[in-house]
């Protein structure tokens, strides 16, 4: 294509030299930010685990800390903790997730709509929220626990543990099954039934199998987030510590960097293999997806309509009265023994206080722009230049979804406090470390929605002499609004609730919204904590009301939008 | 659309700026390990006498404050430390990560609550003590308990909750008072043959939870999640203050308690705004503000708060501070390796 388009015209040549310099040059440039941001923190923790003193030498290689870790029976059962919390989460998510999906894609109960709203609804808050709310209904003094049914139980430990990593995980296993199960040709199991199986059998030698690479997506997905968590687990673990915290309390309470950096590398690796198990699934996965599928269902029974509508409601109940539960007790005076309402608990008795919240907000917006737009132009160097180096940064760019954020947060303290990185204690190793910990969603959505535009559009902007920085801008980015928008939200969303990945990056200058929750939470002002909470969704709604409203304005005015 | 965005773009870039230049002011960045509701009240009084300096403060824990110390060692982000347990501080002095400084009025302290060389001056002493809430005792039928050993009764099984040491300078107080009054030969003895831990290995048979902190204890008592919390004095009063049914007790075989001291960090890049900070800190004005929270404050003839009973007339447990400071990491693996599961 090149050498005919040379050799006819004397400007566009031109432009497709400096084209050709472009292309390598973001890619490399890509590349040399995930390297330095991503490699080198993580490099500096494998430093500080196998070598005395974090320096690199043959003499001082050392297994040590991996002796004392396997020898000392608090911090091994923290491995079998997060195991165990991990594997029954997410059977339980995979498996309520599923038959949640299946009703909203398969049958024709009413209500789907809000049903898929509201379990999407965790992820607008962090994950904390869960076990504050849990806590208030659960605890030793619990709503429901002690005043409803005046037992000593209660949920403290690995029972708290799941449920608030079930709650927590439903919407990421949700969207997975749900795309799945939509995407797969239901003519399939009508087929089926006309030729006489019965329901159970079209069910587990049609529905299932042909769902299989979703679920099993999904259950990585969840087990993965399960086990990177920290918020929960702080919260309502109680004695029961797991890896995430087990780090946490090696590096700040016994001042141990090289055991929690060793802890980090334990934990790195069943979330690594939960990683590599879903990238080569749903990789796999889409050749299951048939061009063919439509979208009709045929009315369902009765029975099954009522039984499904049940089964949602019953799920989506518990969503909402966790939400509940934490907004209601930021208002009331001393749960659950007096129940007049107050604003006490939105004076925050903290350093942060509303400071922190207005710091997280814009600290956001600006993880939104900037991620959203890095991986926009990372996603459309690799699908529509396909550079040199496609397969390598394709790797580096989906890898931060195996690194859980507390081992990211300690990585960077490790590797960047130094004298001459001036950017650590200011905002922006925050918004830095947000960026590449959420990196590989961004990505892969704007690989996905780059794959919806017509490539002939970007061709007659090359032919009419437009090189890649104006294709870019002129024509991908308007048309990869919707892109750019919903990446946007994700990263604004995860910057608003993440705790894992900043917990050690929060400085004096620096205050974030979420770990106020916790610093809140571990002083005993949990109803202030649930005060910061509710903030925290109040905010992120109102973005989302915002941003839907924009958007649906300038996709209902096509050509005003576009090509402005 | 291209202008919006870049307007949108170029907005919020100005802003950053514009809150990150607002640092550059003659600020000084302190780490403290006070209560978080204490600072907010100490730190309003500040401004109001610096008003010339920018006091960027972070509340942690005693444990995190020295964790973060040490993760910034070789580029200090810190000028001053603030109300941090005396145990912890002695290490750093031998690390060489704290500078000496006597501020001003240094000489009315006595000579007990600081160092002589000028590494740490103290400003208050905490002090351990048993939180019980009286709605949660009355329902099961126990008596509120006067001393460590009256912990071990039955009754209190899994109702009970103290901090964990290693997190909480608060956990480690009561520890190490207890380390201290339990065994005569505390100091020739390996650490961990000492007395004091089958006393703990049998209260920890009715402990329900270890926790992070050393005020939530009696914060999860006060709001009905066990029946007795083992955390500091001053926290009662404030509960009792928002109206949560408590009441209070001061161990009998003595009281555990620690003081909390203030220094400079060597290395800070803010050193003479630090150092006015520093001479605030110990300032009669600010000890009088310490005053209303902690049971005793350093500077001579300020009373503490009402409703707590007078600093003189407190059974005190013996505290070796030097031991404690010492051994702190060893006394830590041992608890850790007991009681942590």
């Amino acid at each position: 294509m090149n050498s005919t388009v040379t050799q006819d015209y004397e400007v566009p040549s031109r432009r497709l030299e400096i084209d050709k310099y472009v292309v390598p040059a973001v890619t490399i440039v890509i590349g040399l930010l995930l390297a330095f941001f991503l490699i080198f923190p993580i490099f500096s923790i494998l430093q500080l685990s196998f070598f005395k003193g974090g320096e690199v030498s043959l003499a001082t290689f050392t297994l040590d800390n991996f002796y004392k870790y396997f020898t000392t029976a608090y911090t091994l059962n923290a491995l079998w903790h997060s195991l165990y919390i991990s594997f029954v989460t997410t059977i339980f998510v995979t498996v309520i997730t599923f038959f949640f999906a299946y009703a909203l894609t398969r049958t024709t109960i009413k209500g789907k709509s809000a049903f898929r709203a509201i379990i999407m609804m965790p992820l607008i808050a962090p994950s904390i929220m869960q076990a504050l709310a849990l806590i208030y209904l659960f605890g030793r003094n619990g709503l429901i626990t002690s005043h409803l049914f005046e037992t000593d139980w209660n949920i403290y430990g690995s029972t708290g543990i799941i449920v608030s990593e079930i709650l927590y995980c439903l919407p990421h296993s949700f969207v997975i099954l749900f795309t799945t199960l939509s995407a797969v040709d239901i003519r399939l199991d009508e087929a089926a039934e006309s030729l006489g199986a019965s329901p159970l059998k079209v069910f587990t030698k049609i529905t299932l199998p042909s769902a299989k690479y979703g679920i099993l997506s999904a259950a990585a997905l969840t087990f993965n987030l399960t086990i990177t968590d920290f918020g929960n687990p702080v919260v309502i673990g109680g004695n029961y510590n797991v890896l995430a915290t087990e780090i946490y309390s090696q590096v700040t309470n016994l001042y141990r960097f090289d055991l929690g950096a060793t802890i980090a590398i334990i934990l790195l690796i069943p979330s690594m293999m939960a990683f590599l198990l879903n990238y080569y699934i749903s990789r796999k996965s889409f050749a299951m997806i048939s061009g063919a599928a439509r979208p009709f269902i045929p009315p369902s029974k009765t029975l099954k309509k009522i039984g499904f509508t049940v089964y949602n409601t019953l799920i989506s109940s518990s969503i909402i009265l966790i939400f509940a539960t934490v907004i209601i007790g930021s208002f009331v005076k001393v749960w659950p023994y007096d129940w007049s309402l107050t604003l006490d608990h939105y004076t925050f008795p903290s350093i942060g206080g509303y400071s922190a919240i207005w710091t997280s907000f814009w600290i956001s917006i600006i993880v939104g722009v900037v991620g959203s737009f890095v991986t926009l132009v990372a996603g459309f160097v690799m699908e529509t230049r396909k550079p040199f180096f496609k397969q390598t940064m394709y790797f580096f760019s989906v890898m931060p979804a195996a690194i859980p954020g507390l081992v990211m947060g300690l990585g960077y303290i490790l590797a960047f406090n130094k004298p001459y990185f001036s950017f650590y204690g200011t905002p922006w190793i925050i918004v830095i470390n947000i960026v590449i910990c959420n990196f590989t969603l961004g990505v892969l959505s704007s690989i996905s929605n780059l794959k919806n535009i017509d490539p002939s559009i970007e061709e007659a902007s090359i032919s009419l002499g437009g090189d890649t920085i104006r294709t870019f801008f002129n024509i991908i980015f308007p048309l990869a609004r919707v892109a750019f928008f919903q990446n946007f939200i994700y990263f604004f969303m995860r910057s608003m609730t993440t705790i894992s990945a900043v917990i050690f990056l929060v400085s004096a200058s620096v205050h974030l919204a979420a770990i106020e929750i916790i610093m809140l939470d571990n002083d005993g002002w949990t109803a202030s904590a649930n005060a910061m909470c509710t903030c925290i969704i109040a905010i992120v709604l109102v973005v989302l009301g915002i941003s839907n409203f924009v958007n649906k304005r300038t996709i209902s005015h096509p050509e005003g939008g576009a090509l402005a | 659309m291209k202008t919006v965005w870049s307007t949108i773009v170029i907005s919020m870039l100005a802003l950053f700026c514009f809150t990150v230049s607002a640092v550059a002011k003659d600020t000084v960045v302190v780490y403290t390990a006070l209560e978080n509701d204490e600072i907010v009240k100490y730190l309003a009084l500040a401004k109001k006498e610096l008003p010339n300096l920018d006091i960027k403060a972070i509340r942690l824990s005693t444990g995190e404050l020295g964790a973060r110390m040490l993760a910034e060692k070789n580029n200090p982000q810190v000028d001053v430390i603030w109300g941090w347990a005396v145990t912890n501080m002695a290490g750093f002095v031998d690390r060489g990560m704290l500078e000496k400084y006597k501020p001003k009025n240094w000489n009315k302290i006595p000579d007990h609550f600081k160092d002589p060389k000028g590494y740490w001056t103290a400003i208050d002493l905490y002090a351990a003590a048993f939180v019980g809430n009286k709605r949660v005792l009355k329902a099961k039928g126990l008596p509120m308990p006067q001393s460590w050993n009256d912990l071990l009764e039955p009754g209190y099984k899994d109702r009970l909750i103290m901090p964990n040491p290693a997190s909480s300078g608060t956990g480690f107080l009561q520890i190490a008072s207890l380390l201290v009054m339990m065994d005569s030969n505390y100091k020739t003895r390996p650490i961990e043959d000492n007395r004091a831990w089958d006393f703990l290995k049998r209260l920890d048979k009715n402990m329900g939870q270890y926790i992070k902190s050393g005020s939530k204890p009696a914060k999860l008592t006060a709001a009905g999640e066990y029946a007795v919390g083992c955390s500091f004095a001053y926290v009662y009063t404030s509960l009792k203050k928002k109206g949560f049914p408590v009441q209070m007790a001061l161990p009998a075989e003595g009281v555990g308690y620690e003081l909390e001291a203030n220094a400079l960090v060597s290395g800070a890049k803010h050193k003479r705004a630090a150092k006015k900070f520093l001479d605030w800190a110990i300032s009669k004005s600010a000890m009088k503000q310490y005053a209303k929270f902690k049971l005793g404050v350093t500077y001579p003839g300020i009373g503490g708060p009402k409703g707590l009973p007078p600093i003189a007339t407190v059974k005190l447990a013996p505290m070796d501070f030097p031991w404690q400071s010492k051994n702190r990491e060893k006394i830590l693996t041992v608890w850790s390796n007991l009681f942590l599961k």
